[in-house]
């Protein structure tokens, strides 16, 4: 163990391994990641973060990392090298293994161009596998990349990488892999397979190099979300090598997002089994919901128990249990404070105790007081009694009882208020106390107010003193020494008693919540079973829940669905299949209504019913159709459809029926049709080829009817121009033995001591002798000289389109047809010989058929008497079949094969050599070429009288000089050096070089003169040069440059 | 002058002076034609200088890209003269004051055409040029 | 060579406001090869500056010439006398040129026309491409002559990047992988065993991250 992630102990312990990949929001939204963690929490053994994919801008891999970690779900770091320098690399890699972060995968990173903002700059100070080199050096040395020694605790890291199967060059992706492992990747995360042909390939190699046995390889797999997706990924993301398997799955599922996870789950499937593989990474990109799915059904739920996820920073456990310490915490404090409120209540009840008793002191002096007072009111009491007396004893005498009897009420009024609540012997102690005050009043002399005051204070006195008797003072409410404590140290203790039983309350409510989690994931669990429609399974689940809380409603829900589900499925399942039969309508998805399902079902019948028809399957329609009308007898379509296929009208589309019906075999319909563009376009192939047919008539006779008499003005034209010509020529009066003579012969005649081959084409009267020279061309005086240079008219094998209008306007009428062609040279023109030119065979060209072309050839050759020289296309490939062809079918031996080169000369020597023709010998423009294909064409077998040789030819101004003087050298070896394999006579293809030449082509003008006149002289004056070099048989286009040549010829022998 | 016109022909495609075109009243007084042996040998300079010096269009005539005495000659011209549109486009000129015809060969109609054309062209133009023109009369009409 | 770029018009426009007479100068070194500040180029830009100028209504004096480098002492010379007589010198040299004019030329106000991009080739006549970055620690004898700092896009040591597809880089089709270039000719080279080392980590202070570069060599210097 390096660093104790729990990936690396899965993977250490011989586990399949599954991880999975969380993309960090955009945003500063923390929630994102927790609730993707919870996602991926426990189908997972870790959880990649990536680090700004695709180079857009999202919350760091280092935060969201430790976000993650904090919902007890293991990351993989990511870290590519795109954003930050060795400096910034090393420093997050520190607080990241601080932080608790055990696993890093180190790229290189997407390029910025792809994210949002390209116009950054990319760092990559290192690349991937330097970045490995650099964090196991810190992990394992000790040491910064810089080599200080890094003091203190080390990062602790597992090191991971990424490996590319389907990248370029594929041969070396392996060895880059293993450059990563020396590097220090402990573990490789593949790009997403689909691939899985080419991912087995890239195993195999990797097993070569033994890196299964270094490194833990993980499969990386998506499932695609949609089609669009897949698409996207196949044609736009570098690197990715999505099938065309996988596409067609997507395209033709009901339900993509289905087929997505059972592509993935598929592939998961396969890579498991290729050795090497020891776990896969699913990529659900921005679809963290499918990843429980694909680990469930690929059979990887059974996640080993993580361990060593101990997040540095906060976790929700670790909020939980920091909320309860900070309830505790306050619960003592408040524990506390209540102590401490008691006990102030009891100072202050003691307070007050104390304050009663200084009160209940003062009450008691005052009563003393009025005791004293009252004592006081006795005695004079009994001084007013004694007075009174006195009074009565004066009244006696004077004043009757009766007169001061009107006296007593009066002084009883004023206490009359008083008096009114007070019984009756109150009432008349009062009445006699107020008399006593009045004596009291006068006999102290107190004036009004002091009067009342006594008077008020003694009645107060006198009403607190009968009212209360066991209490001496004692107004309601006012806290009072007796009933205090019991009122008060009660309510002071009610409070803490709820506050004391909050703690078992918890823990119960704990408990509850534990049994309620518990009912909830069995409610969830018989949900999803019911889903599956495994009912008594559900069934179970939901009587688990039950038996844990039967009031949940959810579950008593459940409960009564799963029943009822299983219910109705007893009963359907004999029924479905008879409906199914021949798979009528197959059950319905979920998504649809039944109804929705059926009328799709209705349709596919009836379009299938369509197809048979059309098709002429009746019997297959019929079925169809009547399927259609099972599951919807009201349907018009289908009942259509099967009038008519019962009727037998079978054939192109319903609406198509009538015209079909017409025609005898109506089946055989499409086939006729199908045939129909062939048989159309055979005769227009034909038609250039056959002349004949009646249908061509049309646009022959307008060119062939003008034609003749244009011609035949030409015609005349054309000789004419020889005439004079040979006129010229025949102008000069001496000839050159009457010119020489006179000098000795040897002062001027160079014997030559070669000779060249004489070599003869065709047969009998019409035969060419060509070569045979013993001297240099055309010195007549000093040696041999047989045969005079010849010309060949060349005719094309198709309607040239670019020959200029000065040399076409000879051929007009002809040039559609070689036949008609060739017999006009020979007729009209006398030519002696004919080339023709198999142009069209060209495959990069028209690429007409050897067999055609050489048909073709052979009508040529025996329309004519003259001999033929059949010039190939210059592909020595095509030439060798289509020159077969030709001496398959010609039997004369008129015919002259060209041109040999060194790529088909052992083909076409042989053939040549079996039909004993002559045969052309081309090599490009130099002596040794030339020989050695000479020689090559000896050593096969050939006899050097039955060679041309074409030597390359330029016309003037386009390499003329070139050719020229190669010839001239060949000329002098063979004749003046004894050169026997260079004593062949030349060929010169020339009307080709000098009729594509600018200067034909230009339109006449004032500069440039002439246009016809221009390209006459530029092919007779590149003859005429050919000729003084040792040309033998001149290859010719334009009628007036031949005659101009022949006259030259004619006029030099 | 207001209006002028610089035609840059070669060789092959003006022969008819344009003095005569002028006197026969076929092109405008403005217009001016520089002759080159081949509008292969245009500078995009010349046709800045052009425009600089008081042309307010220019157009190059060279020989249809098929019958280029020179072969490629034209189609070089045309080349400089969609870089000198750029140039113009940086200026805020209407890039239509450069233009590029190809003419056969020996024919005044299709110059004509092109310097009465480019004549119209500009007069519907709104860019640097007329702006400038513009104060330039304003100015002068003080 | 250096290769380098005209900068738009209306940006040297902008820049020369206010400046009444102007020397266009060239440089007969990389930028002449590369057809963006040589005589040709003078002539146009100085053609471009007096219509841009004539449109705005500000006649410019501008004098044109053309150095045979601008990047050697001696040839500045007469520019360091006189280049103060103009309001602004627009130099159409690369990035070096401006620079040595400014530090040997006190009082003359030198310009950039041109924007100087890379250390390139020339393709075929109006292409070029980048093939050296300059940074100053070479290892083309490791790479078969092809150079990954320059040519790749994210500068990779150790072999191509997973977007090398089809001998292409994933930034851009038009670029080959020159990682993929690379393998195939230390392949023909039968060399492939380079790509099995581990290149070391790069010293970047020699491609300028050390600050400013300098070469001395004792035996040459006066």
């Amino acid at each position: 163990m390096i660093s104790g992630s729990n990936l690396e102990r899965v993977l250490s312990s011989g586990q399949f391994a599954v991880t999975g990949e969380l993309g960090p929001p955009k945003n500063s939204n923390y929630e994102v990641i927790r609730e993707k963690a919870r996602i991926l929490k426990g189908h997972v053994d870790a959880v990649n973060i990536t680090d700004c994919q695709t180079a857009i801008v999202r919350m760091s891999s280092l935060t969201a990392a430790l976000i993650a970690l904090s919902e007890g779900v293991e990351p993989v770091m990511q870290m590519t090298c795109r954003d930050r320098n060795r400096i910034g690399m090393q420093a997050d890699i520190l607080g990241a293994s601080a932080l608790g972060i055990r696993n890093l995968l180190c790229l290189t990173g997407d390029h910025q161009k792809f994210g949002n903002h390209p116009q950054s700059k990319g760092v990559f100070d290192m690349d991937s596998i330097q970045l490995l080199g650099m964090v196991r050096a810190m992990r394992d040395e000790h040491r910064f990349q810089c080599g200080e020694e890094i003091k203190g605790p080390e990062p602790k890291l597992f090191l991971g990488a990424a490996a590319n199967p389907f990248a370029d060059p594929f041969e070396y992706r392996p060895l880059r892999l293993a450059k990563k492992v020396d590097a220090g990747a402990g573990f490789v995360q593949t790009q997403i397979i689909y691939n899985v042909e080419k991912f087995r390939k890239f195993m195999e190699m990797v097993r070569d190099l033994g890196l299964d046995e270094k490194v833990y390889i993980l499969a990386g797999v998506t499932p695609p979300k949609s089609l669009g997706m897949a698409r996207y990924m196949k044609n736009f993301v570098p690197g990715l090598d999505v099938t065309d398997d996988v596409i067609q799955r997507l395209s033709d599922a009901k339900d993509p997002r289905e087929e997505g996870i059972n592509i993935c789950v598929d592939i998961i499937n396969q890579v498991k089994e290729i050795p090497g593989v020891a776990g896969v990474h699913v990529m659900a990109i921005e679809w963290e919901q499918a990843v429980p799915e694909i680990v469930s059904r690929a059979g990887l739920s059974k996640r080993p128990e993580p361990a060593g996820i101990q997040p540095a920073l906060v976790s929700s456990d670790a909020i939980d249990e920091a909320v309860a310490q900070a309830r505790e915490q306050a619960e003592a404090t408040l524990r506390e404070k209540i102590e401490k409120v008691k006990a102030e209540a009891q100072a202050s009840r003691d307070l007050v105790v104390k304050e009663k008793e200084r009160v209940a002191g003062e009450i008691y002096a005052l009563k003393t007081k009025v005791e004293e007072l009252t004592g006081m009111v006795k005695n004079k009491d009994a001084q007013v009694k004694e007075l009174t007396a006195e009074l009565k004893e004066a009244k006696t005498a004077a004043v009757t009882v009766q007169q001061a009897a009107p006296a007593a009420p009066a002084s009883g009024q004023a206490a009359a208020p008083v008096a009114a609540q007070l019984g009756a012997r109150e009432q008349a102690a009062l009445r006699s106390l107020g008399l006593g005050l009045d004596a009291l009043r006068k006999a102290l002399g107190l004036d009004e107010a002091q009067y009342e005051a006594l008077k008020r204070f003694l009645e107060a006195e006198f009403l607190l003193h009968f009212n209360i008797s066991p209490a001496p003072v004692q107004p309601a409410g006012e806290p009072v020494p007796g009933p205090v404590p019991t009122t008060v140290e009660p309510a002071v203790q009610a409070q803490p008693q709820p506050e004391a039983l909050q703690a078992p309350e918890e823990a119960a409510d704990e408990e509850a919540e534990r049994r309620h989690k518990q009912v909830v994931r069995l409610v969830a669990k018989g949900n999803l079973l019911l889903h599956k429609q495994d009912y008594s399974a559900a069934i179970e689940a939901f009587e688990q829940a039950l038996e844990i809380d039967s009031e949940d409603p959810k579950a008593k829900d459940g409960l009564q669905k799963a029943k009822a589900a299983a219910g109705a499925q007893a009963p359907e399942a004999p029924a479905g299949p008879a409906e199914e039969g021949g798979e009528l309508l197959p059950p319905c998805p979920d998504e649809l209504t039944p109804d929705e399902w059926k009328f799709k079902w209705v349709v596919r019948w009836t379009g299938r019913g369509n197809v048979a028809l059309y098709r002429g399957e009746q019997q297959a329609a019929i079925d169809a159709f009547k399927k259609a009308l099972s599951l919807d007898p009201e349907n018009e379509k289908a009942r259509d459809g099967l009038k008519k296929a019962e009727a037998g009208e079978l054939g192109p589309g319903p609406e198509e029926t009538k015209t079909a019906a017409e025609t005898p075999e109506p089946e055989q319909a499409p086939v006729e049709a199908a045939e129909t563009p062939e048989s159309a376009q055979a005769p227009v192939e034909a038609a250039p080829a056959e002349p004949a047919p009646p249908k061509v008539e049309k646009p022959v006779p307008e060119p062939a009817a003008p034609a003749p008499p244009k011609v035949e003005k030409k015609a005349p034209v054309a000789a004419a121009a020889g005439a004079p010509a040979a006129e010229a020529m025949a102008g000069e009066k001496l000839s050159l033995s009457e010119r020489a003579s006179g000098i000795p012969e040897d002062l001027f005649v160079e014997k030559c001591t070669g000779r060249i081959q004489e070599v003869v084409l065709g047969e009998g009267d019409n035969a060419l002798r060509i070569g045979g020279a013993q001297a240099l061309p055309f010195h007549v005086f000093e040696g041999d000289v047989p045969n005079p240079p010849q010309v060949a008219y060349e005719i094309l094998d198709f309607e040239p389109e670019e020959w200029p209008e000065p040399l076409a306007q000879y051929y007009k009428g002809e040039m559609s047809d070689p036949v008609a062609w060739a017999r006009k040279c020979v007729d009209e023109y006398k030519a002696k010989a004919i080339c023709l030119s198999l142009l069209s065979t060209d495959p990069n060209g028209m690429n007409r058929s050897s067999a055609e072309a050489a048909q073709v050839a052979q009508k040529v050759v025996e329309a004519v008497d003259v001999p033929v020289i059949i010039w190939g296309c210059n592909n020595a490939e095509k030439d060798t079949e289509t020159l077969r062809e030709v001496t398959n079918l010609v039997g004369t031996k008129k015919v002259c094969l060209s041109p040999l080169t060194d790529a088909n000369y052992r083909a076409l020597g042989a053939t040549a050599m079996a039909f004993q023709l002559p045969v052309v010998a081309a090599t490009p423009i130099d002596v040794n070429l030339a020989k050695q294909l000479n020689i090559l064409l000896e050593n096969l077998g050939m006899q050097l009288n039955q060679v041309l040789m074409d030597p390359s030819i330029g016309a003037v101004g386009y390499g003329l000089e070139y050719s020229y003087s190669v010839m001239e050298r060949i000329t002098l070896a063979a004749l003046t050096q004894q050169d026997d394999k260079l004593s062949v006579p030349f060929i010169c293809n020339l009307g080709r070089e000098v009729w594509k030449a600018k200067e034909c082509r230009l339109p006449s003008d004032d500069l440039l003169g002439d246009q016809e006149r221009r390209g006459v002289l530029l092919e007779a004056i590149t003859a005429s040069s050919l000729l003084l070099a040792g040309g033998g048989l001149m290859v010719m286009r334009h009628p007036r440059a031949i005659a101009l040549t022949e006259a030259l010829i004619q006029g030099m022998m | 002058m207001k209006g002028d016109i610089v035609g840059f022909c070669c060789n092959y495609t003006a022969n008819v002076p344009a003095e005569v075109l002028k006197e026969a009243g076929l092109v405008p007084e403005t217009l001016r034609i520089r002759r080159l042996p081949c509008t292969g040998k245009l500078e995009v300079a010349a046709i800045m200088d052009a425009l600089a010096d008081g042309a307010e269009g220019v157009f190059v005539a060279g020989c249809r890209v098929d019958e280029c005495h020179n072969l490629t000659g034209s189609q070089r011209a045309s080349k400089r003269v969609a870089y000198a549109k750029e140039m113009l486009k940086e200026l805020d000129l209407d890039p239509g004051r450069v233009e590029m015809i190809f003419v056969p060969r020996g024919e005044a109609g299709p110059i004509i055409q092109a310097a009465r054309e480019m004549k119209t062209r500009i007069a519907g133009m709104d860019d640097a040029m007329t702006r400038a023109l513009e104060s330039e009369g304003a100015e002068q009409s003080k | 060579m250096i290769i380098a770029e005209r900068k738009p018009l209306n940006e040297i426009l902008g820049m020369l406001s206010g400046v009444r007479k102007l020397l266009v100068l060239g440089c007969r070194g990389c930028v002449a090869v590369c057809s963006a500040g040589g005589d040709k180029e003078v002539g146009l830009m100085a053609a471009a500056i007096r219509l841009g100028r004539k449109l705005s209504g500000e006649p410019i004096e501008i004098h044109e010439d053309t150095l045979v480098r601008q990047c050697d002492p001696e040839y500045l010379e007469p520019l360091a006398e006189k280049g103060g007589d103009y309001d602004a010198v627009l130099s159409l040299a690369c990035g070096v040129g401006i620079n040595f004019i400014a530090d040997r030329c006190p009082g003359v106000r030198v310009l950039p026309g041109v924007n100087t991009s890379f250390y390139g080739a020339n393709l075929s006549s109006g292409e070029w491409k980048e093939m050296c970055a300059g940074c100053g620690a070479c290892v083309l004898h490791l790479t078969g002559g092809l150079c990954p700092v320059a040519r790749c896009a994210k500068s990779l040591s150790n072999g191509p990047c997973g977007g090398s597809q089809g001998g292409r880089c994933e930034i851009d089709p038009s670029v080959p992988c020159i990682w993929q270039q690379i393998h195939d000719r230390l392949k023909a080279l039968n060399q492939e065993e380079r790509l099995r080392e581990i290149m070391p980590v790069r010293d970047w202070t020699t491609a300028g991250h050390g600050g400013p570069r300098r070469r001395l060599r004792e035996d040459l210097l006066p």
